[in-house]
């Protein structure tokens, strides 16, 4: 088989294509729609993963929360007497955290308390937030753009009015704002000192949300943990490493979830083609008798079916590819925001960078191209192997 | 122009402008170091340890601190209702529930 035989038969292909241009572009945008929402899906959870693997790394090497009942409840501070003389432990961080629902705006914001100068990094804090800004001090809170919106507090001269669980207000005066850059990690965050918090959620003295510990060598994170539950048992350890593990099983199961409706679609479209394929008009039996009357060999029909169909589910695949490469890229995702967010009132600023991995194109390529040229095979033979006499009579 | 090579110059063309978009995403994460140093910061200084992707729920803000039968446990039987929550995973195995025993 010569390079210029085959040539000649994908202009014929092609030709043949363009003669039934309707049914063929139809085709094309059902199928490019189909490749579209599988590669986005595929696409946002390899975006979300790598937001994970780049913006989790400095988080605390564990966390320690008292469980009580099956319930997280608050830890008391002497327990970090108790984890004194564990070899390897560098410190460890009180912390006040929890939500506060605002039911004007019906938006839930992350209340974090804590002395952020005992924090790695903590002296840097101003780095991160925008020009004009303050580190919150007595009476002072921090907020992220999400908040500073659904409250919609002026640039200047705010001020955050918050309910106790009293019902009387804790008023706190808006220090400054984070850089937007980071909303995806503080888009809903209010930051105050401790005792601000512990003020505003009426904790009582000697009692935090969590201990952050950090550990001088990141190798013995495991060992460490496993002292810590065996001095605290009625507490729950988290270890860093729990952090991807739970983000790779939430992200999986979403994008295994949808990836299970979108193969339903292509089955469906799979189906729809075979059905397109097998039902040959007059015409194209006509074609094919006169094909063979001119001397083609049944071979050679199978391959102008081969790259009609090879055409069509590779543009689809292209098509639908590029479409969805740019629309995680810049459009972060926007179709799947819905899903992602729910009800939530507050929305971060998502900047979704997919990496383009071999595997991952693979992946969707097997998903769709085989399984069209596989259900397009058989009526591909079948009209191969038409007699031309019969065709033609 | 045979109609062979018009395909192969329009493929060419798709995937010139996969590669463009492609490195323009790579230019952009590298211009994107102030943000990426600033989000380092945050999360070091705050102790974070999760995107906040969904706000509507606890468990879907924080999922790596909240138990894996978090969405039906704040009174018996009850029935998870937040969309983002019917994504839940179920726990993988028994011992998830608790992580400090499985240590």
């Amino acid at each position: 088989m010569s390079l210029a035989k085959q040539l000649n038969i994908l202009d014929y292909a092609l030709q043949g294509l363009w003669r039934r241009r309707l049914k063929t572009g139809g085709i094309v945008i059902i199928f490019s729609a189909v490749i579209f929402l599988a590669a986005s899906f595929q696409f946002t959870i390899k975006a979300l993963n790598n937001l994970v693997d780049q913006d989790l790394q400095a988080t605390p090497e564990i966390i320690i929360q008292k469980m009580s009942a099956g319930r997280q409840e608050s830890i008391p501070l002497d327990y970090i007497k108790k984890l004194k003389g564990i070899w390897g432990i560098r410190r460890v961080v009180p912390r006040i955290w929890g939500y506060y629902f605002d039911a004007t705006t019906k938006a839930n914001y992350t209340v974090i308390g804590l002395n952020y100068k005992k924090m790695p990094m903590g002296g840097l804090l101003d780095k991160a937030l925008i020009k004009g800004s303050l580190l919150p001090g007595s009476g002072e809170a921090l907020v992220g753009t999400g908040v500073k919106e659904a409250l919609r507090l002026p640039a200047k001269g705010a001020m955050l009015s918050l309910f106790r669980p009293d019902y009387s207000l804790k008023a706190l005066k808006v220090s400054g704002e984070f850089m937007p850059s980071t909303d995806i990690l503080t888009t809903d965050t209010i930051l105050m000192n401790l005792a601000d918090s512990r003020d505003l959620f009426g904790i009582k003295p000697g009692l935090v949300t969590d201990l952050c510990v950090y550990v001088a060598n990141p190798r013995e994170v495991t060992t460490i943990a496993r002292k810590i539950a065996a001095r605290l048992p009625d507490t729950r350890v988290v270890p860093k490493s729990q952090i991807k593990e739970t983000y790779r099983e939430v992200f999986g199961w979403r994008g295994g979830f949808a990836s299970i409706c979108l193969l339903t679609a292509i089955a469906a479209f799979i189906i729809f083609a075979w059905d397109k394929a097998s039902g040959m008009n007059p015409d194209e039996k006509r074609e094919v008798a006169i094909l063979k009357v001119i001397g083609w060999q049944t071979a050679d029909i199978l391959g102008l079916r081969f790259y009609e169909g090879f055409i069509v589910s590779f543009m689809s695949f292209l098509l639908g590819c590029s479409l969805a490469y740019a629309h995680v890229s810049f459009m972060g995702a926007g179709l799947f925001r819905p899903i992602l967010t729910g009800w939530s009132v507050i929305h971060p600023e998502m900047v979704l960078r997919p990496g383009l991995e071999f595997s991952d194109i693979f992946l969707i390529f097997s998903l769709v191209v085989p399984p069209y040229m596989a259900a397009t095979i058989v009526p591909a033979w079948r009209s191969a192997i038409i007699p031309p006499d019969a065709a033609v009579n | 122009m045979r109609p062979a090579r018009l395909f192969f110059y329009i493929v060419g063309m798709l995937l010139v402008v996969d590669l463009l978009m492609y490195a323009w995403n790579v230019h952009d994460k590298r211009m994107a170091v102030e943000g990426r140093r600033a989000a380092e910061t945050v999360t070091a200084a705050l102790g974070l340890t999760d995107l906040c992707i969904a706000t509507e729920a606890r468990y879907t803000r924080h999922p790596v601190l909240a138990d894996g039968v978090v969405p039906f446990m704040d009174y018996p039987g009850e029935i998870e209702h937040f969309p983002t929550g019917s994504f839940w995973a179920p726990p993988v195995k028994a011992g998830r529930l608790r992580p400090s025993r499985q240590l």
